[in-house]
């Protein structure tokens, strides 16, 4: 069978195309970008070839062992020193000769203390705008050695977003003191004196127990023995925003 | 907008929220850029549906649209990739997932599911079917079009009949071949939202098929509307039957379209994951303008209402062709909506389904308003363009060459 003229020219034009992605793929592409194995060890070939910046916290210690016993007993002891000083190997080989970074602007610390929704409820957030505004962290707070210049009286003080939601809840008026007996170190080492929780059904049973005496009026009441008898209440309602209303 | 705009940035964003989100969400990642593009590659496969009509269903009827919609479908299709290379933050780098294909990825694979339909499909097809007209129009143009046909037609000469039967045979054989890729072109942009489990407002196998029902009658709308404007300019009289013909293909597919969208709305609410209130929330305040006014009621049921009047009542052809053409713009507004609510609906509620965010546009900047007008007006330079080099009549004003005589002997 005759091969049709265009065919052929379409045939050149196509067979041009993929002799260009070949010589593309084959030729043109380093070998070290289709290769997991060898675009690994080039990588690492590469990055250890670039010169060491950081001295490494041991290489502080040798000199300045009053600041790193200090701060190895305080909530800053597992950051490492060139974390706010700077890369400073420069400093470690030749003192004299370069000085690390003192942070002294309210930025450095604004990294982690800055408010945000997604930090953990406890730990320590401000709001730049409203807190001392125009002081520098440092002249309140030891960074070395950082506890709050006064030691928080109200559970507010950290747990600002559990106080707004039970303040529009009908928990409103129980005191924290009410479900959470908080041993007085949990205001200096929170993560190591913990406060208690209620544990069992009983525990709200005391205000939400049907025909109970002493409970208080406007409470929703339940009988405890029957409703959602395999659950733990805290399950199904939550204690700061319960959903019942009197 | 950029959080990299720092704490006043942020502040500001903070206002628009409401409820609870989680801190990634506050900025809209995929911007109006992100809905030029499935609208656009909508426009391309729907055209290309409405080119098929003649060639593998043979309805003579639409002939005199059939070239206009395979040039609208290729100047539109050379424009989809822009708004996702003017969306990257490093478009130069674009050709890589061409070279390093990751076959796992199924946005990496667009490289591959658009050059396979721009070059296996589209250009091959319009070569054969032009292949004709630009020998004759390489003999009779001058100097310089005369090369660029020349070159155009890859130097070939044979016009004998033996060999034009074989174009037409082979546009045929394309055409069968296009149609599960114009499919897959733009079920692929819908399998890219659907596929995404993690968006109540994405996740559904229905999603790639409401993308494609909706890319037909985009698209349709698109080749009428170019149709009945470039009669308009040209001073030509607009075929009646045609016009006809394909409003009423155009009735059922957005009919398709809306029972498709009904049936996923209905499906979601009955399943009543607990997303349903969030995403309830999300169409009655965020989406209420795009989705129930301009999508559903502006761009379905009014371009419906206005195309069963037109067909019911027996008007002229005066006051027919007025109410196809708004009905048609119309359509094209609402289905801009519906990729409106799909890229940008699909990011203005939180994953943790307790908040919602808003989008704000930029005007000026690379992913901007203008940007997205721009990239909107591109398409039609492209096809004027194309429109001049390629004319749809065929040469010297002879009626439609190769095509016209398959349809005629049908």
């Amino acid at each position: 069978m005759r091969i049709p003229e265009q065919v052929k020219r379409l045939a050149i034009v196509i067979g041009v195309l993929v002799a260009l992605t070949l010589v593309a793929r084959f030729v043109l592409i380093p070998r070290s970008l289709t290769s997991t194995s060898l675009h690994w060890s080039l990588t690492t070939q590469r990055e250890s070839a670039k010169p060491v910046k950081f001295a490494g916290s041991t290489a502080c210690q040798d000199c300045h062992d009053d600041i790193a016993a200090k701060k190895a007993k305080s909530f800053h002891r597992v950051l490492a020193c060139e974390g706010c000083h700077a890369p400073s190997v420069k400093h470690a080989e030749d003192p004299s000769a370069a000085k690390p970074v003192i942070p002294r602007d309210r930025t450095t610390c604004a990294r982690c203390h800055a408010y945000d929704p997604s930090r953990p409820t406890g730990f320590p957030q401000i709001n730049l705008t409203t807190h001392n505004p125009l002081k520098s962290c440092s002249t309140c707070h030891n960074p070395h050695d950082p506890v709050p210049p006064k030691v928080p009286k109200e559970c507010a003080a950290c747990h600002a977003q559990i106080e707004r939601t039970k303040a529009v809840s009908s928990h409103a008026l129980l005191t924290c003191t009410t479900c959470h007996k908080a041993p007085e170190r949990h205001k200096t080492a929170p993560r190591t004196a913990l406060p208690s929780k209620p544990d069992s059904r009983e525990f709200c049973a005391t205000c939400h127990g049907q025909g109970r005496a002493g409970t208080p009026k406007e409470a929703p009441k339940v009988d405890i023995a029957t409703h959602g008898a395999r659950n733990l209440c805290w399950e199904c309602h939550y204690p700061h925003l319960p959903e019942g209303r009197p | 907008m950029s959080l990299t705009k720092g704490a006043d940035g942020l502040a500001e964003l903070l206002g628009q929220v409401t409820g609870f989100i989680y801190p990634n969400e506050i900025e809209v990642h995929w911007s109006i850029l992100i809905v030029v593009y499935p609208y656009v590659t909508g426009l391309v496969a729907g055209a290309f549906i409405l080119a098929s009509l003649v060639k593998v269903f043979r309805i003579k009827e639409v002939q005199p649209t059939y070239r206009l919609s395979l040039l609208t479908a290729l100047a539109f299709l050379l424009i989809a990739p822009l708004p996702l290379l003017l969306h990257l933050s490093q478009p130069q780098r674009f050709y890589e997932i061409l070279l390093t294909p990751n076959p796992t990825s199924a946005m990496a694979m667009f490289g591959f599911v658009y050059a396979w339909y721009l070059m296996g499909v589209l250009l091959l097809e319009i070569w054969f079917e032009y292949r004709r007209d630009l020998i004759e129009l390489a003999q009779t143009s001058r100097f310089p079009l005369n090369w660029v046909y020349r070159v155009l037609s890859l130097y070939s000469k044979d016009t004998s009949e033996a060999s034009l039967a074989f174009d037409r045979k082979a546009t045929q054989v394309i055409t069968i071949i296009g149609i599960p890729s114009a499919f897959l072109l733009h079920g692929y942009v819908g399998f890219i939202f659907g596929s995404v489990k993690a968006n109540p407002w994405w996740g559904s196998v229905l999603m790639p098929i409401v993308f494609l029902m909706s890319a037909i009658v985009s698209g349709i709308a698109l080749v009428i509307l170019i149709y009945m404007v470039r009669a308009g300019v040209r001073g030509e009289p607009i075929d009646m039957p045609c016009l006809d013909r394909i409003t009423s293909y155009l009735f059922y597919a957005v009919i398709v379209d809306f029972s498709l969208e009904a049936l996923d709305f209905v499906h979601r609410l009955y399943q009543s994951e607990e997303s349903v209130k969030i995403l309830g929330s999300l169409i009655t305040h965020k989406l209420f303008m795009s989705l129930w006014v301009v999508q559903i009621l502006l761009g379905m049921f009014i371009p419906l209402g206005i195309l069963v009047l037109a067909k019911a009542c027996g008007f002229g052809a005066e006051l027919r062709k007025l109410l196809y053409f708004t009905a048609v713009i119309l359509i094209q507004i609402g289905i801009f909506a519906t990729r409106w609510n799909v890229v940008i609906g699909g990011q203005l509620f939180s994953k943790s389904f307790r908040g919602l965010t808003t989008y704000k546009m930029e005007v000026m900047g690379i992913e901007g308003l203008l940007a997205a007008l721009v990239l909107l007006a591109l398409p039609f330079v492209v096809l004027y363009v194309l429109l001049k080099l390629l004319p749809t009549e065929g040469p010297r004003g002879k009626a439609l060459s190769g095509a016209t005589s398959t349809a005629r002997t049908v």
